[in-house]
């Protein structure tokens, strides 16, 4: 059966590659995938993973960047966890994606994976959100010293965000603070159960503020709104709606945060493999679809490749380790 | 007038007919989705994002919404037929609509189901279309504080939930609040009663003990009782028709129950499940019969359909004048919409109006064809009692594992499954009622959180709770809900 099916690969291969030829140069070395690839969202539907895996495997079908199917597959558990245990049996697999984002350094941080982002293959970065530091619009602070000046006075001030202390956001704002002046451990973060909670209660008076995703915060900012934003993580101001947003640069805090997301995949995949996802991906980020799709859901490409990308998460997870000995939350 | 010429507007998107079948096409699979025990809305919604990337948003809003809401009505079919809640929703249903399926009701308790249930989406939908902008300040003012009164209102139910032995209930009830306690704590990232194993870190999923604690321990209960197949009218599905004096009766809990049930879904992060519950046990302590409550009262079957599908609606509210998901189904849908191209949030009614009102439209629309398509559909359904014990036993077995095994793709769920339903059995045998247990697991996670959440803004002051006047009357109405039947009681005393 399979040197059959084999063979028939070859039938239809050889026509299509004299086709694509002229594009790029076909040698006997390149690797491409030989069945549908597993593409793990390591989460429920809806969230930010499930949202990048859907849409990656959308694009890449329609604009039919690969004869391979991607295929979406839900492993939720653990805040990822379980997927990452999976995945890390299936050593060497080609066809074998997750996406992945801060979680997979900050989870096993806190001690609740066995696997981190050193023991899968880095494939790709893909693209970026900022963080965004929220009041209600009617809050007597204008800029984020006015909030920190505040904090200093009265620690018990209670900054909201969408994630379990130890996670994004709070590690967001805690070194945010630091970089202010102040202690990473001071803020008085209060987790809730999603940007969206954190949200409504700082429209309910119940926190003095909010720390939350550039992207998530857009629709609850302009006119009429009942937030109003005091500054972004970003370097450089974002476009669109929250050009307005100053950056916490500009506001004297020598301050950046990204929440970058991006694809990894199976431990040791061979070279080949990574190369071709690693083309195939920046290919996708320069298609029509791909961009029509990133602006609407507020995502900022970012692409690094397979190496780039493997120094990033070992930077950021440098990072990440000296903020949570700060405050007290590492547990490795 | 406003609302009616939005209304008209609205009506002339849903009119189209590309639109009448896609609400359509929506409702009917959101009842197949909604009477499959465990498949939920969510994942069938994670799935159609895809589809409806391409059409025009008011389209896609109107399939999916269909799905949601159709799924909440079309769950209490499993729930009164096998003890299997379709949807998390419906579990309160089984309190009385399975017992009625036993007494040969079956046909009785879907009509009621259907009935309530449409009346609640109705009543609810006109609501949403008046008082909506207004509605989203009710929705932010409850803050942690807030949040916990509410928890603790609604876990006084357990007294009613309770029916022989308070002492027993309450037991039922504290297990039900350990299992919500299983996972990592939102609050510290500590992990409690895992026991080391990663399944357990994100909890134990309500539907997993909800199904196994009701269906299967109820398969497990007739095996027990050796099954010859002697089950007395069980084949009989029983009239549809409802006489002039049950209407009556159930007239009123289905009245307030979608009100009640509105104002819940309101509230982000409440919703349909805790909805049901809050009507069930108002009912059953308002009516005058509230000892036959789960025996197979009919009022016990209105007021948890007409909450939860009241509530399905009322969770657009924050949804659509927020941007905020009040629950994982609409969260999906809130992700659908940006993927669509539009953000709900306070602006949407000005920028989006087709969307706004033509999605209000279609759910009139909607429900019609729910009750349209349910009501025929009822008898054969019913058939399914009809099937020999062993094949009937068998079939709820597949369905309660397919429906977990669905949920998370996790053996280990099945195992817990299995290991719920030898817990229920155990209950039955000595007489725990399961129903403190359920309501406990549902409230003790928000209840906690809740409590931690809003200590950590006082800093540690517990006054906090009583200086907020909702959060103050919350708990005051929980008080008197406790003591008053203890007067009452006292006062009737003297007499026998």
């Amino acid at each position: 059966m399979t040197s059959l099916s084999l063979k028939r690969l070859a039938v239809i291969a050889l026509p299509m590659a004299a086709l694509s030829g002229m594009a790029t140069a076909v040698n006997a070395q390149e690797w491409t995938p030989s069945r549908s690839i597993e593409f793990v969202a390591p989460a429920n539907p809806g969230g930010g993973w499930d949202t990048l895996v859907r849409t990656v495997s959308r694009v890449i079908q329609e604009e039919q960047l690969s004869d391979r199917n991607f295929a979406a597959i839900n492993v939720p558990g653990g805040g990822g966890a379980v997927a990452w245990a999976q995945i890390a049996r299936d050593s060497g697999n080609p066809h074998k994606l997750f996406a992945t984002s801060p979680p997979v350094i900050l989870v096993p941080l806190a001690g609740a994976s066995r696997y981190d982002h050193s023991d899968f293959t880095p494939v790709a970065r893909l693209i970026t959100d900022y963080s965004i530091l929220l009041v209600a619009a009617d809050s007597e602070y204008e800029t984020i010293n006015d909030l920190f000046d505040a904090l200093r006075e009265n620690p018990n001030l209670s900054i909201g965000g969408g994630s379990a202390p130890g996670s994004m956001d709070h590690i967001s704002v805690a070194g945010l603070a630091s970089a202010a002046g102040l202690e990473a451990s001071s803020v008085n973060y209060i987790p809730f159960s999603g940007g969206g909670d954190a949200m409504t209660n700082l429209m309910g008076g119940h926190v003095e503020a909010v720390i939350t995703g550039a992207g998530e915060s857009v629709g609850q900012l302009g006119e009429g709104s009942q937030l109003r934003a005091l500054g972004v993580s970003a370097p450089e101001r974002l476009s669109g709606s929250l050009a307005d947003v100053p950056t916490y640069q500009e506001q004297g805090v020598d301050y950046t945060f990204d929440i970058w997301r991006g694809v990894m995949g199976a431990p040791d995949m061979p070279e080949e493999a990574v190369a071709y996802y690693e083309d195939l991906f920046a290919e996708m980020l320069e298609t029509d679809g791909w961009q029509r799709a990133r602006d609407q859901l507020g995502w900022i490409d970012a692409y690094q490749d397979s190496e780039e990308f493997g120094v990033f998460l070992d930077e950021q997870q440098e990072l990440f380790s000296s903020v949570l000995s700060d405050l007290g939350l590492l547990r490795q | 007038m406003d609302a009616l010429n939005n209304l008209m507007y609205g009506f002339g998107i849903a009119l189209e007919p590309i639109n009448i079948a896609y609400v359509f096409a929506g409702v009917f699979a959101g009842t197949i989705i909604g009477m499959l025990p465990g498949l939920g809305p969510i994942s069938a919604l994670a799935l159609m994002i895809p589809i409806t990337f391409a059409m025009e948003p008011s389209s896609g809003l109107i399939l999916m919404a269909g799905v949601y809401y159709g799924a909440i009505f079309g769950g209490s079919t499993s729930s009164i037929l096998l003890n299997a809640p379709g949807v998390a929703g419906t579990v309160a249903t089984s309190f009385d609509g399975y017992p009625m399926a036993k007494q040969g009701l079956a046909g009785k308790a879907l009509a009621i189901a259907a009935y309530a249930s449409f009346i609640g989406g109705t009543v609810s939908i006109i609501f949403l279309m008046l008082v909506a902008p207004l509605l989203s300040k009710v929705a932010v003012s409850f803050g942690p504080a807030e949040y916990f009164a509410l928890m603790v209102l609604g876990l006084t139910a357990v007294v009613s939930l309770s029916d022989k032995s308070l002492v027993k209930g309450l037991i039922a009830a504290v297990i039900g609040i350990m299992i919500s306690i299983v996972g990592i704590d939102l609050q510290t990232g500590t992990e409690r009663f895992t026991l080391g194993s990663m399944h357990l870190l994100d909890g134990i999923d309500f539907l997993v003990v909800a199904l196994g604690i009701f269906a299967l321990a109820e398969v497990f209960y007739m095996l027990l009782r050796g099954g010859g197949g002697k089950e007395p009218k069980r084949n009989v599905i029983g009239s549809l028709k409802l006489s002039g004096s049950e209407v009556k009766q159930i007239a009123g809990p289905i009245s307030r129950s979608s009100i009640l049930g509105f104002f819940t879904g309101v509230l982000p992060g409440a919703g349909a499940t805790i909805g049901s519950f809050l009507g069930y046990s108002m009912e059953k302590r308002l009516a005058k019969d509230g000892d036959t409550f789960g025996k197979g009262n009919i009022k016990g079957v209105a007021a948890p359909e007409a909450a939860n599908n009241a509530a399905c609606t009322g969770s657009f509210v924050p949804l659509l004048t927020l941007g905020v998901p009040g629950s994982g189904t609409t969260a999906v849908l809130l992700g659908a919409l940006l993927v669509m191209g539009v953000t709900p949030g306070p602006m949407m009614l000005e920028q989006r109006p087709d969307v706004f009102w033509g999605v209000i439209a279609s759910m009139y629309i909607g429900n019609i064809f729910l009750l349209v398509l349910n009501l025929p559909l009822i008898p054969l359904i019913a058939k399914i009692l009809d099937l020999p014990r062993p094949l009937l036993l068998s079939l709820i077995l597949i369905f309660c594992m397919i429906g977990v095994y669905g949920m998370s793709f996790s053996v280990f769920d099945l195992m817990l499954l299995l290991g719920f339903g030898l817990m229920g059995l155990g209950m039955r045998l000595f007489g725990f009622p399961a129903a403190p247990l359920i309501l406990a697991l549902i409230l003790g996670n928000i209840m906690e959180e809740s409590m931690r959440r809003a200590l950590q803004i006082s800093g540690g002051d517990w006054m906090i709770f009583v200086e907020k006047p909702i959060s103050l009357s919350l708990l005051l109405i929980a008080l008197l809900s406790l003591t008053l039947p203890l007067l009452k009681k006292r006062r009737k005393r003297p007499v026998t």
